[in-house]
């Protein structure tokens, strides 16, 4: 278990290693830079460009940019954003809470809500229910995230009037307490909405697949046979053996909680990791898009090990060598 | 009987099994029946796309009628026609970026699996990284700033998404290794890439096959994405921009988003659907 451990965690060293080295040389190499945005289109003066340049270290080769960009990273300094002129640790963490508050919301939903039905539709395979939430399901797995709440918000903010379009608070209130959380928690609907929706396949499915193959075990027919209770049976045994797919798929979902809104976020203007990745991108802000991307690769490779770990822990049957 | 045959004898008769089963799984027919229509809307589009998908005819934003059964977009052109026309890009874009991952993906799981060793450790080690890469902000980085042409798009999802099919690939050519008819192909002196090419190869690739079918649908999803974040190749029609033209006129013309989104439904729901299938006829333990 130990070496097992060390060699994951090795292995997510590595990827985060070759992750900022590759997001590096794409990012400095592509077209267009961020100096010559900042100088605007009309009438840029070469000459500033050239001492905020030198200002940023963009003059330097970019083999000593890349160890230079290393050595604050050494420092726990994810550098400066050069278009918005602050630390790109404080514009990631303005930011990031509100992706978490999206994402883990719905992750938590989805798998309650998937999970549930999954169970449902497997007490009687082929039923009726069975069918229609495998139909169901199909159908929410083939959909695109945006697409979905471009839907929703036709529905219920167009249509019904219900909900807000997009944003997280409403600018032209400022409300404070109690309603200022209300405000948050009536923008957080239909976000919250899409994600869980699209989330719930993934759960519906897992939990049916392996509902399926531990009903098939042999301890089922022994106990049915001693005479215990049918119901007693899916509690106690097959529940707690046929969870573990589910709690493994809701680990790896964890991994993606930053990045894996993006488009979701788009849609709806939420204020989060997606629109600062997109911001970022369009103006070729370097230090920023580098640490957006290194955030995100550092907590999938966390995630992943932990799940493993979970894993090892939680199945008796697996013991990694 | 010579090994070649015996190993022929066995992928042929594993096939007319699979084939029957194959039939016999409902989502499989289902998903089978979509991608034929599909199909047959890619390649008749000239013929069934009432107008030019490229052409200005109509009013701005005309609501569904008779002469335009999806409405017009925001420059006054059919959406029906684009949606038709659309299909020809998600397919190529989707089984190009999926055959891409399949062949990479077989070739790094089956020599790991096959060779092992320091061979396999090293492969394996690469596969783990890669697996783990963040791939959609990957894919965002480079479409955004090497430019959001097709071929772009496709080999980037392709680069991106092969380390599932290497790890299942791994693993076929683990167990079939040591399996009778390759230790007799070996005997015969027959040489170890031709082994690999000839006996691995073909006996394990059935379970990449169907994840394959699967990252069509992925790279389908993928590619829309992009399109919707404005990063689809502006020369193309394609679902995902024609929802992102949509977006800004989704109460006043709510058709110009809808019809493309459910297009792409059906499409990547079709592939799923046979990817499915095909895994519950291979894999003998979901078979019921």
């Amino acid at each position: 278990m130990g070496r097992y451990l060390g060699k994951r965690s090795l292995t997510g060293l590595l990827t985060v290693i070759v992750v900022l080295v590759l997001n590096f040389f794409l990012i400095h190499l592509a077209p267009g830079d961020p100096i010559t945005i900042l100088a605007g289109m009309d009438n840029p003066s070469q000459e500033l460009i050239d001492i905020t340049k030198a200002k940023y270290g963009l003059d330097k080769p970019i083999y000593v940019q890349l160890w230079t960009y290393i050595k604050t990273l050494l420092k726990g300094d994810l550098g400066h954003s050069i278009i918005q002129a602050r630390p790109v640790s404080q514009l990631i963490m303005e930011r990031l809470g509100n992706t978490l508050l999206l994402t883990l919301t719905s992750a938590v939903l989805a798998l309650v809500i998937g999970t549930a039905l999954g169970i449902a539709a497997s007490r009687k395979p082929g039923s009726a229910l069975d069918n229609v939430l495998s139909l169901i399901a199909y159908v929410l797995y083939s959909m695109p995230g945006f697409w979905l709440g471009l839907m929703l918000i036709l529905l219920f903010s167009s249509t019904l009037r219900l909900f807000p379009t997009s944003g997280m608070v409403d600018a032209r209130a400022s409300y404070t307490g109690i309603a200022y959380v209300l405000d948050v928690l009536k923008h957080m609907v239909l976000p919250v909405g899409t994600l869980t929706l699209i989330g719930i396949p993934g759960y519906f499915r897992i939990t049916k697949a392996s509902l399926a193959q531990v009903l098939k075990d042999d301890y089922n027919t022994l106990f049915l046979a001693a005479g215990m209770d049918e119901k007693k049976i899916f509690r106690k045994y097959c529940f707690r053996n046929a969870i573990l797919p589910t709690i493994t798929t809701f680990g790896m979902r964890l991994a993606y909680v930053i990045a894996g809104s993006a488009t979701v976020e788009i849609v709806f203007a939420w204020p989060g990791m997606g629109r600062l990745v997109m911001s970022a991108i369009n103006t070729r802000d370097y230090p920023l898009l580098m640490g957006v991307y290194l955030v995100t690769s550092v907590s999938v490779a966390v995630w992943m090990i932990l799940v493993d770990i979970f894993y090892a822990i939680a199945d008796p049957r697996i013991r990694y060598s | 009987m010579s090994t070649a045959t015996i190993s022929t004898n066995l992928t042929k008769r594993r096939l007319r099994e699979f084939a029957g089963a194959f039939m016999r799984n409902r989502q499989a027919v289902i998903g089978l029946s979509l991608l034929t229509f599909i199909l047959l809307v890619a390649i008749l589009a000239p013929v069934l796309a009432p107008y030019d998908p490229y052409a200005l005819i109509g009013n701005l934003l005309e609501a569904p009628s008779k002469a335009h059964p999806m409405g017009t977009d925001n420059l006054g052109r059919d959406v029906l026609s684009r949606v038709i026309y659309g299909t020809r890009v998600s397919l190529l874009i989707g089984t190009i970026a999926a055959a891409l991952s399949g062949i990479l993906g077989t070739s790094i799981g089956a020599t790991a699996g096959f060779f092992g060793g320091k061979t396999d450790a090293i492969l394996s080690e690469v596969i783990d990284i890669v697996l783990m890469i963040p791939t959609f902000f990957l894919i965002l980085i480079v479409v955004a700033l090497m430019g959001s042409n097709m071929l772009n798009v496709m080999v980037v999802i392709g680069l991106t998404s092969w380390p599932g099919n290497a790890r299942l690939m791994r693993s076929q050519a683990l167990s079939l290794r040591t399996r009778t008819f390759v230790q007799a192909a070996r005997a015969t002196g027959e040489s170890e890439w031709r082994i690999l090419f000839r006996y691995i190869i073909p006996n394990g690739i059935f379970p990449v096959v169907s994840n394959t079918t699967m990252q069509v649908a992925t790279a389908i999803l993928t590619e829309a994405s992009l399109s919707f974040l404005g990063l689809g190749d502006p020369n193309l029609v394609s679902w995902g921009q024609m929802i992102f033209n949509g977006r800004t006129y989704i109460s006043s013309a709510w058709w110009v988003a809808a019809f493309p989104g459910i297009a792409i439904v059906i499409t990547v729901a079709a592939f799923y659907m046979i990817g499915d299938g095909l895994n519950k006829v291979l894999n003998p333990k979901l078979r019921s």
